[in-house]
Order: C-alpha cells, then structure tokens, then sequence
C-alpha cells in the first residue's frame, strides 16, 4: 500500500509530527509520498528516511488557510492511502480530501498495524475503538502517538503547480498575548499549594503555563490566606477539573484538594515530602523541592515546544 | 435566512462509558446530551436567526433517542426539526452525505456545527459536508455574524485571533463560542411540545448508502495506567518529562 | 457538569416530556445560579432579587395555574420544580411555594376577574412577589381562632391585627389576608404601600436564612372594597391554599434529601479512616442503604400523589401523609448525613447544616408533623383530636 502524507509544517519549517506520520508508513513497511504545502520544508522533508518522493506543492491558495482550497489543490496529488496530523487543519484538510473522494476519515488515530488495523481513542478517551480498513481511506494520527522517521534520506522532489479557489478572505487579524486558559477548560493544568512559599512565586508556574498552552491552578490554603482569585481554586469546594495533565507542585494532597482532580488523566506531583498523600495519586512524582524541580521542568518543557 | 444546525446527541461528558462483549453498551449510558460544541453553534444559529428573522433547523442524524435533543432545540427556538434515522450507517461518508442532503432539502443558506462531537471527537463533519455541498468551510469559529450579504466570523490565528469573511453557502464549525446556549423557558417548552420531529430517511434524501470499506472490530476500556512511578530528586524531571510524552502522551 | 439525581427505581421515567424538560431547565439553572451562592445569600440574609428575575423568565411561577399569563403545567410539573428548587435551598422553593400556590392560587381561584387579570400575570412573571398572611402571633396551628379582623366601612375595608412568620413579607408588592369580617375568614388583597400597613422584617433565624420573613401589621389599614376575594368564606379559603402549597413540599423535600444524600455518600466514598474509605464500614453502609430506600419510598409517594392531584381524586388526607412523610424522612436523612460527614458536617462548605436547619422550618410551617398526623387520624378514626372542645 502507498501512502501519501500532508506534511504539517510549523512555520517556515516541518513540524515534529511529520516525521511521525512518515515514521507510521514506515512501520507499515511502506515507503511514502510527501507532499509540502506551498513548498514548506520540502528540503527537511526529502531527508527523512522512508520518503520516496516529495511534492512541493506551491500555489496561490496557500497563501490563506482555507481548508476547502487546499484540500481541492492537494487531492488530485494523493494516493490511497493518506495520513495527516490530527491537528486541527488537518483534520480539515482530511474531511475535506476524503469527502472529495467519497473515501471514509479515520481521526485521531493511536495506532496503526498491518491489515490495516488503526485504533483510536473514543468518548475522550474512555473507551479504544478498533477499526480495519479495506481500500482507501484518509487516516489522521495523534501527534506524539508514533515513532519519528530519522533524517539519513536524499529524496527527489518534485514541484507541483496547483492552485485552486480561495473563498475565504481575513478581513482583520487581532493579535492578542493568549490569554491564559480558566482551569475548567484547559487540557493541561499546573497548580500551586502553600509550599510555592509566597503567591510571587506563582510567576514560575506562570511561566511554564504559558510555554504549554496550561491553566494555573491553586489549592485552597492558597486562596484563602494568600488572596489567589477563587476560580483557580482546584478542589471540593473550588473547580472539579479533568485536564489530560495536573502537575500540582507544593500541594499536600488533601482529600478535599483530590476531590477537584483525581480524575485528571495523568498526575505529576512535585513535593518535597516523600510521604505527601499527593504521591498515592500521582502517575509521576518528583521528590523535591519546587525551587529545584521548577526550573528544571522549565527547560525541559520549552526544549519540546521548539 | 434559512440557518442549518447539525447536531449530535452523545452520552453526557460526564457519563460512565462501560463495555460489554466488545463494544460501548449504549445502554448503561445514563444521561444523552447534545454534544457541547454543537450548543455553541445552536446559540449562534439562535442568534443569526433573531438578527435575520430566518428560520432554524436543526438537524441530527442519530438513533431514535435523538429525537429529544431536537425537541429541546425546540424549546430555545428552532423552527424545523429534522431527525435522519441512522439505520445503515457506519462511517463517516454516510453521515456527511446525508446531512448534506438534508441541508440541500431543507434550501439553507448556512450551516452552523461543532467542531467535532465529544464521543468520537473526529471533527470530520462541518467540512466532510461542505465539501459535498461545494461550500466554504471555517471550523474552530467563537462566532458568525451576518452583515451586507456576507458572513463574518472569528477563527483563531498564529498570533491571536482572525476576522474571517465569507459569501455563499458556508460552513461554521464551532469551538468554544463567546455565548453559552440559552436556558428555555415554560413557554418554548410548551411550544416545543407541539412541534413535530420530521423524519426524513436515507431514500428520501436519495442517499445511497454503499458499503463501507471500514470496519468496527471492537470497542475496549482503555489500557490500564502503569503504578506510579516516584523518582527522588530533581535531577530526575527530564526523565519524567519524557515519560510525560512518550508513556502518557500528554505533552 | 449535568448533575444526576438519584432516582434508583427510574421513577423520572414515569414524568412526560414537557415535565422532564422543566425538570432540565430548573435543575440546570439550579446548579449553574444557585448552588454556586446559596451560602452567602444566607449569611447575608437575602434572598437574591436574581432569582425572583430568573424564576420569572423562566416562567415557573404558579406552575399549575392556567389562563393570565400562568404556565398552565401539571401538578406533576409543579411537584418537579419545588423537587429541583429545594435541592438547592428550602428557602428558594418556599419562595416559590408562596407565590404561586399561597399569593397566585387563592387570587386565581377566589378572585374576582378584574383582580386576576390585574394581578396574575404580574405574578407569574415574578414582577410583583406576593406573601400569604394567615399565622397569627398567638395563633399558629389553630389559625381558625385568629383576631386580625376587618370592618366594612361602606366604602372601603379598614383592617386591624398583626400577622407573623410572613414569608416574603418584606420584599411582597402584595400580601393575601386572612382577616374575619363580621365573625367570618375572608381574604384581603393588601398592596404594600397601603396606609396602615407595615411588613417589618423579622431577624435572627437559624433556619430558612435566605428567604425573608416578616410580620404584617395593620393598624387602621384602609383598602378599597374591590380588594376582598369575592369567591370564598371561612377556612376553606386558606386551606385550600395550604393543600397546593403543601403538596409542593412533598416533592421539595425530596430535593434537600438527595442533596443530602449526594454529599454524604461522596464523602463516605472519599473519606478515610483506619485505613479504608468509611463507605466501606457496614455501619455507614447502612445508613446509605437506609437514605437511598427512604428517597425512593418518598418518590413514589409523591409521584403518585402528583397523578392524583393531575387526575383530580385526591383528598387533603393524601397530602397531610406526603408533607408529613417526605419531610420528616428528609430531616432524618439530613441528620444522618451531618453524622456522616463527621466535624465537617456542620461546616457551610457542605450543603447539609443548612439543609438540615432549613428542613426544622419545612416541618413546623404548612402545618406541623404533628398537625398532619391528627388530620390523618381523624381520617382514620372519624374523631378529631385538635382540641378539648366541640
Ligand atoms: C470543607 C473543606 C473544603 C475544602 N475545600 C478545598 C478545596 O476545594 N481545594 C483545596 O485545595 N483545599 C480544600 N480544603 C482544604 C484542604 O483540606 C487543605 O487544607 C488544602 O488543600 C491544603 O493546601 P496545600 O496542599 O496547598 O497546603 P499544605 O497542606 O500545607 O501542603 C503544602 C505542601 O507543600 C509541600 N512543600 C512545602 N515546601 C515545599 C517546597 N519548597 N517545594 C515543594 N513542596 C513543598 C509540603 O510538603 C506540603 O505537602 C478544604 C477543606 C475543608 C475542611
Ligand atoms: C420560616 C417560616 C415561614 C413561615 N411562613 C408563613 C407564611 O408565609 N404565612 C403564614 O401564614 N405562616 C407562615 N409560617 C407559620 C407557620 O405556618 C406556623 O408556624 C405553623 O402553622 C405552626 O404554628 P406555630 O408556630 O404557632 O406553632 P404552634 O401551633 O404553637 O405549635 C407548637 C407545637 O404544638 C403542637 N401542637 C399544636 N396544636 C396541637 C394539638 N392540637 N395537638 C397536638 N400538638 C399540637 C405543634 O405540632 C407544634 O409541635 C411560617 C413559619 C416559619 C417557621
């Protein structure tokens, strides 16, 4: 089976899940087809071991994103099978190849084996569904759910011209500092207890908030004594969140704090007690200090992100 | 204006989902809600309609039980209530292709949906059905509003948001909105009570339901979480960063 | 978060769709505006003038009531919403208890039509909140005794008395009064600016905190002729009131109870002591098992009753035995909860001190427990207890 893959790109350069989505064909034991949207990181992408051949797809439509647009100027390139990243353009570009085609979407895909058999993550991740394909399909992967390609390959890249109609025009861009998320929606949340020491030295979590995209969580003690607003209070008596991810750092692990997040899906606990009750729900606890630990969660998170 | 709303009725976030010889039991689900995105796009369809004096339809293809979701949309102001039974349908082409009649059937000059429904949570919907309707798709919109003929919405951009314009049949796939769906009132729910659910079924919308070249094996509890893992010192945060992406896959 | 009540023999199952609806909508409506401030609404001691707006829109007030503006729903309905307002806070239902089955109903029902189109659909849109004047200082449980009184003036009524333990007396544009004209109960409709009248709030309750109550003072309080309810003489006029009112409370309690319940069964899950959650001793097993039985029996009771007040073959008897059953199960079950949740029981992050407290008021008002079991008594007996005379 050929796979054709939709390059994500992150700028002027390809994203890191590009070389899982070529990593995933190539678990496959198939070499794929890559094509870059209006030409970004076709150099990067003719590198990657398993690439058979790159298309540079340029035009004027990838000035804009439009979904429609894109997926009109890309489908003609595509073969059977094709991957994308289950991010939020391609799983639009996605819909709209596959609907082009009549061939059916697979989203947010976990894992990809021989037949093909693809299982994803259903009712947010309460349930796994298995799936097998029979001809083509348009299948999108979870990003960091497959193993990256390596960059040891010398493909040939072709450049295709295809533009196709743009209907949609930005009328005015509104450039605003994102605005920090409210505990009760974000997918990541890092919250801070009385052992953060003063409610000043909430701007290190501050920080690490905002390289991931997190909420800034607070225990109660916090709330109450050192003035923190309400909604940040994760607990009983505050916010019952289920982010994928609660990093509480400094915070004893009260029943009354668990009541707000033990059904986070995953747990990191940074406290400098071994013997924290926090630690008896954590997934991944770090005995420590904050001051240690912060800082070094700090750059190991901001290397990700670049 | 004739305002589409396409809505999915799913167990309700905070649902237990158990299962049973191999697949989700629909059964032991003890609460249905209308998937929280698509109420987002009813309140902006809800609002285009008090601006345009148009007319709502609210359209779900869904089993039986669906049929009480649109009977609340009623309640908050839906006029048409269009219920496509989803007997045969087992991927993502026949859902699109039948909501896509359906909008064709019921002549709308827009189509307002979630981003993507909170049991699958695929997001192939608003543009799978655009695409069939040759129409302009924005998804990830907050809100769309309607003046001189055109459609202005907000998406998000790489360095905040965007103002998006767009002429003709377009789709709106909705995030978060900038207003949470309206609370009825005795009065819509009395109203609501008198409207009737049309049904409309795959033949009438013409829509051939072919084989499917995909197939449902099973349905399993997720895999069970490793015990956790305590690490002593700080020197161990790049490794349990790494865990955090590579083992949880949350990062 | 959809909240999930516990209704363990599907009983919800039984209502129709428009009664699940507003089920929805109130139950909604009360975890989103309600849960989220009931605490300060009662350490201050208000009932929030939101609610009254919310309540109005949502177009709940006098729910069974037909015509003027009235929602029109069933008794079952009605039953529903006092069911999902108390799960919130008694002080909130019996906010609603008054307006509509205590201030609307007797004007709906013994009013002339000038007053029912002047009034009704004012009430129902909660823009004019009305009291029900009937408890008297020395009369409570034995309201046919009472001494307010009114004088036929020729061209206008003058009323002279005091009622006491006035829920909305304060806030009321409007209270309905119970006063003897010439030796016989009539009722008044008093508008609060009257001259003569006065509705001093009363202070220092530890129960019912956030709903006003008050006294009403007439002294030489003139309203016009066209303000006495045309349709109804002697006691029957405010009993009649009370079976409506009373009925709602049946379901209410049902409200507090499972909030009760809720609580204290996810703190027994939660809480830990010896080493295991306490929810896993057979003691407080029990105590589960016996809350969870008692709410159902309760369900059922009230249900039924809402298909015989529906159907229209109920007698007040039937009622006595809802109020005087629903209420003193859940007071019960507040107390067990508040034992359940150990010294935080009586903390205000836990809804139960306040419900429990709440509930005292809930037994004692529409007729007291024991009040309703000498009314069922005399049913079963044919000999009334109430007093040493007649
Ligand atoms: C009815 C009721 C309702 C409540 N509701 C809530 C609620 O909604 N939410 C809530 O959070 N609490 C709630 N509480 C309070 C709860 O019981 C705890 O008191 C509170 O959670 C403690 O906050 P904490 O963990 O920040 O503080 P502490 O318990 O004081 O814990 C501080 C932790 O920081 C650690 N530490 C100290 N210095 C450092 C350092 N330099 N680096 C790393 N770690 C350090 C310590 O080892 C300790 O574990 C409620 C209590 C009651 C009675
Ligand atoms: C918060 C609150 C709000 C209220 N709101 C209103 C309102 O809006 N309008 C209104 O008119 N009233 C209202 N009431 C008053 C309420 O209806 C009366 O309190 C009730 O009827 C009982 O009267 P009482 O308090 O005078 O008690 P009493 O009648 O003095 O009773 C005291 C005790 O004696 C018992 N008892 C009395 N008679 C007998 C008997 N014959 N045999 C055996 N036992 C007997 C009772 O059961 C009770 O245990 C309210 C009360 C409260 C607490």
């Amino acid at each position: 089976m050929d796979f054709t893959i939709i390059a994500e790109t992150n700028g002027d350069s390809l994203h890191p899940t590009t070389y899982q989505l070529i990593g995933a064909a190539a678990s496959m034991g198939s070499n794929s087809t890559v094509i870059c949207p209006n030409g970004v990181g076709s150099l990067e992408a003719a590198k990657i071991n398993g690439v058979e051949k790159v298309i540079s797809a340029t035009g004027d439509c990838f000035n804009i994103f439009d979904g429609g647009a894109w997926a009109s100027a890309l489908s003609s390139m595509c073969g059977e099978m094709i991957l994308i990243s289950a991010s939020p353009n391609g799983r639009e570009i996605g819909s709209r190849i596959a609907a082009k085609k009549g061939i059916p979407i697979i989203q947010d895909v976990v894992s990809m084996t021989e037949g093909i058999t693809v299982s994803r993550p259903i009712y947010s991740g309460k349930a796994m569904e298995s799936l097998t394909i029979s001809g083509s399909a348009v299948v999108t992967l979870r990003p960091n759910a497959f193993e990256a390609a390596l960059a040891e390959n010398d493909a040939p890249i072709n450049v295709v011209n295809q533009s196709a109609d743009v209907r949609i025009a930005i009328q005015e861009a509104i450039n605003k500092a994102s605005e920090r998320l409210d505990v009760t929606e974000a997918d990541i949340i890092i919250s801070g207890g009385r052992g953060m020491g003063t409610i000043e030295n909430f701007s290190h979590l501050e920080e690490i908030a905002d390289t991931v995209g997190a909420a800034v969580g607070a225990s109660r003690a916090v709330v109450d004594e050192w003035g923190m607003p309400h909604r940040m209070q994760v607990g009983q008596t505050g916010k019952t969140v289920t982010p994928s991810l609660y990093i509480a750092v400094g915070i004893s692990g009260a029943i009354q704090h668990l009541a707000g997040m033990r059904s986070s899906k995953y747990i990191l606990a940074i406290n400098k007690d071994p013997d924290a009750p926090i630690f008896g729900v954590a997934d991944y606890g770090i005995v420590a200090t904050w001051e240690d630990a912060i800082p070094a969660l700090k750059s190991a998170l901001s290397d990700l992100q670049s | 204006m004739n305002i589409a709303v396409l809505l999915k009725q799913v167990p309700d976030t905070t649902a237990k989902i158990t299962i049973s010889e191999g697949k989700v039991d629909e059964k032991s689900v003890s609460k249905w809600s209308m998937s929280p995105y698509d109420e987002y796009a009813l309140e902006s369809g809800l609002q285009l309609k008090e601006a345009t004096g148009g007319n709502l339809i609210a359209i779900t293809c869904g089993p039986e039980r669906a049929k009480k979701m649109l009977t609340d949309t009623a309640a908050v102001g839906a006029d048409t209530l269009v219920h496509i039974p989803d007997d045969g349908v087992s991927d993502s082409t026949h859902v699109q292709k039948l909501l896509a009649a359906a909008v064709k059937k019921f002549d709308s000059h827009v189509v307002l949906c979630g981003k993507q429904a909170a049991d699958t949570n695929g997001g192939s919907t608003g543009p799978g059905v655009a695409e069939l309707l040759d129409a302009a798709c924005v998804t990830l919109v907050s809100e769309v509003n309607f003046s001189e003929g055109s459609f202005t919405t907000i998406r998000p951009s790489n360095s905040g948001t965007e103002k998006v314009i767009v002429d003709g049949l377009s789709v709106f796939a909705f995030d978060k909105g900038s207003s949470e769906l309206r609370r009825p009132n005795v009065r819509g729910i009395m109203m609501a009570k008198k409207k009737p659910v049309e049904s409309v079924t795959s033949s009438d919308l013409g829509v051939n339901l072919n084989p499917s070249n995909v197939k449902m094996n099973s349905q399993n509890p997720p895999p069970e979480k490793p015990a956790g893992q305590k690490f002593e010192g700080a020197e161990y945060v790049n490794e349990v960063v790494s865990k955090l992406r590579n083992e949880a896959n949350v990062i | 978060m959809a909240y999930e009540a516990l209704d363990f023999y599907d009983v919800d199952s039984l209502l129709t769709e428009e009664e699940r609806m507003v089920r929805d909508m109130v139950r909604d409506w009360v975890d989103e505006e309600v849960i989220p401030n009931i605490e300060i609404a009662c350490r201050d001691g208000v009932f929030p003038d939101e609610w009254r707006v919310a309540l109005g829109e949502m177009g709940v007030l006098g729910a069974p009531l037909k015509g003027y503006d009235c929602p029109g729903l069933s008794y079952t309905a009605y039953g529903v919403i006092c069911r999902e307002l108390e799960r919130g806070d008694s002080g909130l239902r019996s906010f609603a208890s008054v307006q509509g089955s205590l201030a609307m109903y007797p004007i709906w029902d013994f009013g002339s039509e000038e007053q029912k189109n002047y009034y009704l659909p004012k009430m129902a849109s909660g823009e004019w909140i009305g009291c029900f004047g009937l408890t008297e200082p020395d009369y409570g449980s034995n309201p046919g005794d009472m001494i307010t009184k009114a004088e036929d003036m020729g061209d206008h009524y003058l009323l002279n008395g005091a009622k006491m333990w006035i829920t909305n007396g304060s806030i009321a544009e409007l209270a309905v009064v119970w006063a003897k004209l010439d030796g016989v109960i009539r009722g008044f409709i008093v508008e609060k600016n009257d001259p003569g009248f006065s509705a001093p709030e009363m202070k220092g309750k530890h129960s019912l905190k956030a709903s006003v109550t008050s006294e009403l003072v007439f002294q030489d309080c003139k309203i016009p002729k066209d303000r006495m309810l045309p349709g109804v003489k002697g006691l029957r006029g405010p009993f009649s009131c009370l079976n409506n009112a009373r009925y709602g409370i049946s379901w209410g309690a049902l409200g507090s109870a499972q909030a009760c319940f809720d609580s204290a069964k996810e703190y027994a899950m939660s809480r830990i002591q010896f080493n295991h959650p306490i929810a896993s001793y057979q003691l407080v097993q029990n105590k589960l098992s016996w809350m969870l039985r008692e709410i159902t029996k309760g369900q059922l009771l009230a249900y039924h009753l809402g298909q015989k007040k529906d159907a229209g073959n109920w007698i007040p008897e039937h009622i006595s035995l809802a109020k005087m059953n629903n209420v003193d199960i859940a007071l019960e079950i507040a107390r067990v909860a508040r034992d359940i949740h150990g010294a935080n029981g009586i903390l205000d992050e836990y809804p139960i001190m306040r419900h429990m407290a709440n509930l005292e008021s809930v037994k004692t008002y529409e007729g007291t427990h024991d009040i309703h079991n000498l009314i069922i008594g005399r049913h079963i007996t044919g000999i009334q207890a109430f007093t040493r005379e007649a």
